[in-house]
């Protein structure tokens, strides 16, 4: 089991958080604070190239050069604890680490190409950010929490069926470092627990892509949305009330695209998306425009409050 | 009785791979027993006549087509071959390879143009954004709230106490020249030309 830290961390941003639910970044540091999670945020940090990369346009090389620099204001800052929101820049850091202390050559041309930039200040020091003690989720840091979670609970959610989508760069990729499973990812789950509700568990489906795709979303439409569908109509087999997300580019496809692909089929899709930061920020009675950020979804969430009280 | 060629090595191409700078360490990508599991889960294969076990078979049969095959590029890098292959090789790093190949071949720029733009943004702001061409048809598919949330991005994260999306300029001056140093800017040249 990974140390999981509650201080010296640096709060990764993210772009799509930023820019389609900035709310998931608000309700982390609102929940954060309440269950004592300390953390900076550099305005300094950079993109991780997350969705330039998996659309092929970046190299490697640019990539990782990228990440040594993030990892720098991770150290210089002394929050080399770096915790991310989206599971793809959880992905890219965890490969850069590992390149950068396993690949000696790789370390090597990523330093020249500091030094040319006259930035020898970023020099990459083998073992200075280690993929599984550096580099986290920030629902593990959570997870890590979860009693402290449960006890700022102030909202019965227990009227609902409630469903996970674990992301796949989260519990795919460097898949031995999921806490609580990747054949049948949990953690979502078990953190949903500890605020008193408890999920369907697994469902048809559970473990399948969002669909987005990185290319395909955009260039590949339909393909993106066969995809996306086949996981909505399992989840709507379940009558499903609430799919809980931990990543901003599955949370676009499914809520971006639900009414789309339910006028496509015609199904009256009723599932909300929320990330589960968000609902635990909800359940712990913050704000829904000031901290949870509902104004930038695209299936309201208004009903949903309403249900509640 | 054939002539066996003892010239020519079938796995060049996998160990090529191998080598990659993408290629995760202890790849078993020579491993492969063909088992199909990869296909079994993916949701290309599920979709389209991508299939992950026949590409890793050309690979390992030196078939050097694979790099010049559409059905690659259906791969949606979900990572859940990776995830369940039983002799740890991964079919979707091997895509990603194979992409590169191609890129490099200079055979698939159509395939990686509208994506520039993730660059460009990176250049100007050091930031990730969704391109401004897929605008349009985002706007069309998920609604015109879409486009207004766009527009009232930094009034929406100044009421969640959030800063308007922005990096230091020193800051972006290092990103630019950082990926001037990669080169970066020569590739996306290549790519759009």
């Amino acid at each position: 089991m990974r140390n999981i830290p509650d201080k010296n961390v640096m709060l990764f941003k993210s772009c799509l958080v930023s820019g389609e639910y900035p709310g998931v970044e608000s309700s982390t540091k609102y929940v954060f604070d309440k269950v004592g999670i300390e953390y900076i945020a550099d305005d300094r940090q950079s993109c991780c190239t997350g969705l330039g990369h998996y659309s092929d346009v970046y190299d490697q090389f640019s990539t990782t050069v990228i990440g040594g620099r993030n990892f720098n204001i991770a150290k210089k800052t002394n929050h080399a604890k770096i915790a991310m929101m989206c599971s793809t820049c959880y992905a890219i850091h965890k490969k850069v680490a590992k390149l950068l202390n396993n690949n000696e050559k790789v370390r090597e041309d990523v330093n020249n190409v500091y030094e040319e930039a006259n930035l020898s200040e970023m020099k990459y020091e083998e073992g200075s950010i280690d993929s599984s003690n550096n580099i986290f989720h920030v629902i593990e840091l959570l997870y890590n929490k979860k009693d402290e979670i449960g006890k700022n609970i102030k909202i019965d959610l227990s009227k609902f069926r409630i469903a996970t989508h674990h992301a796949c760069h989260y519990c795919k990729i460097q898949y031995e470092d999921a806490i609580k499973g990747f054949r049948d990812p949990t953690i979502l789950d078990d953190l949903i627990k500890s605020c008193g509700v408890e999920t369907v568990g697994w469902y048809d489906h559970k473990r399948a892509t969002c669909g987005a795709g990185f290319r395909q979303r955009f260039v590949n439409r339909d393909l993106s949305m066969k995809v996306t569908s086949d996981k909505l109509l399992s989840l709507n087999e379940e009558k499903i009330d609430i799919l809980v997300h931990m990543c901003p580019n599955c949370q676009m496809q499914f809520d971006r695209y639900q009414p789309f692909i339910g006028k496509e089929l015609n199904i009256d899709f009723n599932i909300f998306h929320l990330n589960i930061v968000q609902l635990i920020a909800f359940l712990m009675g913050a704000d829904p425009y000031k901290v949870m950020g509902i104004q930038t979804h695209t299936v309201p969430i208004e009903p949903l409050i309403e249900k509640v009280k | 009785m054939d002539t066996l060629k003892i010239d020519e090595n079938p796995l060049d191409l996998a160990e090529k791979i191998l080598k990659d700078i993408k290629s995760s360490e202890g790849m078993g990508l020579l491993k492969c027993i063909q088992c199909g599991m990869c296909t079994s889960m993916c949701p290309g294969a599920r979709n389209s006549d991508y299939n992950p076990r026949d590409m890793i078979e050309r690979v390992l049969e030196g078939d050097e087509t694979i790099i010049e095959d559409e059905n690659i590029w259906n791969c949606f890098y979900c990572y859940t071959c990776h995830s369940i292959c039983p002799v740890g090789n991964s079919a979707c790093e091997v895509n990603q390879i194979l992409r590169q190949m191609a890129i490099n071949k200079g055979i698939a720029n159509d395939k990686v143009r509208p994506f520039t733009g993730f660059i460009d943004v990176m250049m100007d702001l050091g930031l990730g954004k969704i391109p401004s061409i897929f605008h349009d048809d985002l706007t069309r598919d998920i609604g015109e709230e879409w486009k207004e949330k766009n527009l009232h991005l930094d009034e929406i994260r100044e009421e969640l106490g959030l800063k308007p999306l922005s990096m230091p300029k020193e800051s972006i001056k290092e990103i630019r020249s950082l990926l001037k140093l990669t080169k970066l800017d020569k590739r996306v040249e290549k790519i759009n030309e």
